[in-house]
């Protein structure tokens, strides 16, 4: 019985302990999210309160209206596809080989990846700003697209050919042996198999290039050529002059795909974390 | 013999492109980096420059005044600090996650885990307008509430190195929780009765069952987590050093150093070198640790 009433109360602290954690975890989000659907003059008011006393969505309304984000959403749409193509199409094949066949030179190869998926691409900013301007590529969408697909590239190989390692090869050798061609094994019964490493890979390219603002800042430099990333950052940075309700209406549009996106695959991350792209 | 080359070159073949992309677009820029910071090139010899050799490593690595072994310390710090209170956390509230009878368990979680998915530069940009900024964030008001006067939290150093932890922590706890919780789940509940009913304490339990057991399982995954923290870049700049809206604290992580070296100060070659020397580190920490990597995770 007394263990009980101390279980009890060891449940309510806990819940309540909770409780107070998640509030604090949310509060930024809470906040943004308020402020966004707040008319702009309740705002400085010190009794300021987290459900809005004046809905609109004015700036909501505003982002749109008054802010290129449909131009900046294009141009990260434009990048975001291109980087996906370029990186599976070329990482597809490459994954497949490493994991598949056995050929000299194969395990430099994938220490050199690996040392070069801690490289962060910030540390060669200089190098690719100085190999790219005399090309025109700098203030163009190629130019970022180059070095998105780098970065990605390196991992759409090491991320696919993890979940290729755990696909039994006992399929396509019996495949081979009725006499299906490399292309057919591929296309017809490893793709197939490989769906769920496929649509993880392109989501995380697709957020990539989608949160990617500091290539973006540099490298472009007229407000239509931003991407979401680098136009949303250039909406805070004149804080002094800009607005703080539009500023956080905008962050709240600008993740809610990502949100959902994160929700819908979070099984597939969960086991990739326990089971993907280990074994070298 | 034949059918062995014919199996090279196709392999060689399929991975052509990836490679050949990896190499022009990763590898060749990282060399020229290592070119760059052979010279002296900045904003006045941007295509006139000289090969001076190695006095741009010598002047990071030699002339302390110029901040790099300053920035470099600061890394450490901030890495050590940062996983310290991760890991500390992380396991408390994984352990309470894991009560027999919280029954919000699946609820508490998804809430948790929200920092994860939010886009990771807006979070930031949501601390530090919403939360830091001295007219309308959150905490002044708070603060003007409870009687105190408003803070500058973002101008002074130890202030604004706690507001960078604290913003840090949020981003990466979610993960970490994730991590550990899966581990505790994987522990064989047999061992907890038995200790149980030799009497131990939960202190016992957890020191001489759960720590020993969870240890192997989350290991990867912590090296991954220093990795990324030791290559922290995003919270620092966005919160005290973009450009234009520097806020006078003066932290500096090895990376925010390089990039200001090149892209605020352009002193290009002084940059390479430090870039070199990073990569260096990364390249003796990850043959130190052994890395694998686990790309999913690394959101």
């Amino acid at each position: 019985m007394k263990k009980n009433v101390k279980e009890n109360i060891g449940l309510v602290f806990a819940n309540i302990f909770f409780i107070v954690i998640c509030f604090l975890t949310l509060v930024p989000i809470l906040y943004a999210f308020s402020v966004s659907l707040n008319s702009n003059n309740s705002l400085l008011s010190s009794d300021f309160s987290f459900i809005p006393r004046h809905v609109t969505f004015q700036n909501y309304l505003a982002v749109f209206t008054e802010e290129p984000i449909l131009l900046w959403l294009k141009n990260s749409l434009i990048l975001a596809v291109v980087t996906l193509v370029l990186s599976l199409s070329t990482g597809i094949p490459a994954a497949y080989v490493f994991s598949r066949k056995r050929f000299p030179g194969r395990k430099p190869i994938l220490r050199i990846l690996i040392l070069l998926y801690a490289f962060p691409s910030l540390l060669s900013m200089t190098a690719l700003y100085k190999l790219l301007s005399p090309m025109g590529l700098i203030n163009t969408k190629l130019g970022l697209i180059i070095v998105y697909t780098g970065t990605e590239a390196v991992f759409a190989l090491w991320n696919m050919k993890g979940y290729f390692d755990t696909i039994p090869v006992e399929i396509e050798e019996a495949a081979m042996i009725d006499g299906a061609s490399p292309l057919q094994i591929v296309m017809r019964i490893v793709m197939p198999l490989a769906k769920p490493t496929i649509a993880v890979t392109a989501m995380m390219v697709l957020i990539y290039v989608w949160n990617e603002y500091i290539f973006a800042i540099n490298f472009m430099t007229g407000t239509d050529t931003y991407t979401l990333a680098g136009g949303l950052y250039s909406l805070q940075a004149t804080e002094m002059s800009g607005s703080w309700p539009i500023f956080a209406a905008a962050s709240i549009i600008v993740s809610i795909p990502i949100l959902i996106v994160f929700f819908a695959l979070q099984k597939n991350m969960a086991a990739g974390l326990t089971s993907g792209g280990v074994k070298g | 013999m034949k059918k062995k080359k014919k199996n090279i070159l196709f392999a060689y073949g399929w991975a052509a492109p990836s490679l050949l992309l990896i190499l022009l677009i990763v590898i060749f820029p990282i060399i020229y980096t290592g070119y760059i910071s052979l010279t002296n090139m900045n904003v006045y010899h941007w295509n006139n420059y000289d090969i001076i050799g190695l006095d741009n490593y010598k002047d990071a690595l030699f002339v302390l005044d110029n901040g790099f072994i300053k920035a470099f310390g600061m890394t450490v710090l901030w890495t050590v600090v940062s996983m310290v209170l991760q890991l500390v956390l992380a396991f408390i509230i994984a352990n309470l996650l894991n009560i027999k009878k919280l029954r919000l368990r699946n609820v508490y979680k998804t809430l948790l885990i929200f920092p994860w998915a939010m886009p990771g530069y807006v979070s930031i940009l949501l601390w530090k307008t919403g939360m830091f900024n001295s007219q309308f964030g959150l905490l002044n008001q708070w603060m003007e509430k409870l009687g105190f006067s408003s803070v500058k939290w973002l101008n002074t150093n130890f202030l604004a190195f706690c507001c960078c932890t604290v913003v840090n922590l949020w981003l990466a706890l979610p993960f970490m929780i994730t991590i550990i919780d899966g581990a505790l789940q994987s522990i064989d509940k047999s061992y907890y009765e038995s200790a149980l009913l030799d009497g131990a304490s939960w202190f016992e339990r957890t020191v001489y069952i759960t720590i020993p057991m969870i240890r192997q399982i989350i290991a990867p995954s912590v090296v991954i987590t220093v990795f990324t923290t030791f290559k922290q870049f995003d919270v620092i700049y966005l919160l005290t050093q973009q450009v234009g809206a520097k806020t006078g604290a003066d932290i500096h992580t090895i990376m925010t150093y390089a990039y200001e070296k090149a892209f605020i100060t352009n002193n290009y070659g002084y940059s390479s070198a430090i870039s070199v020397i990073i990569f260096l580190i990364l390249i003796a920490f990850s043959i130190v640790t052994n890395l694998k990597p686990k790309e999913e995770g690394a959101v």
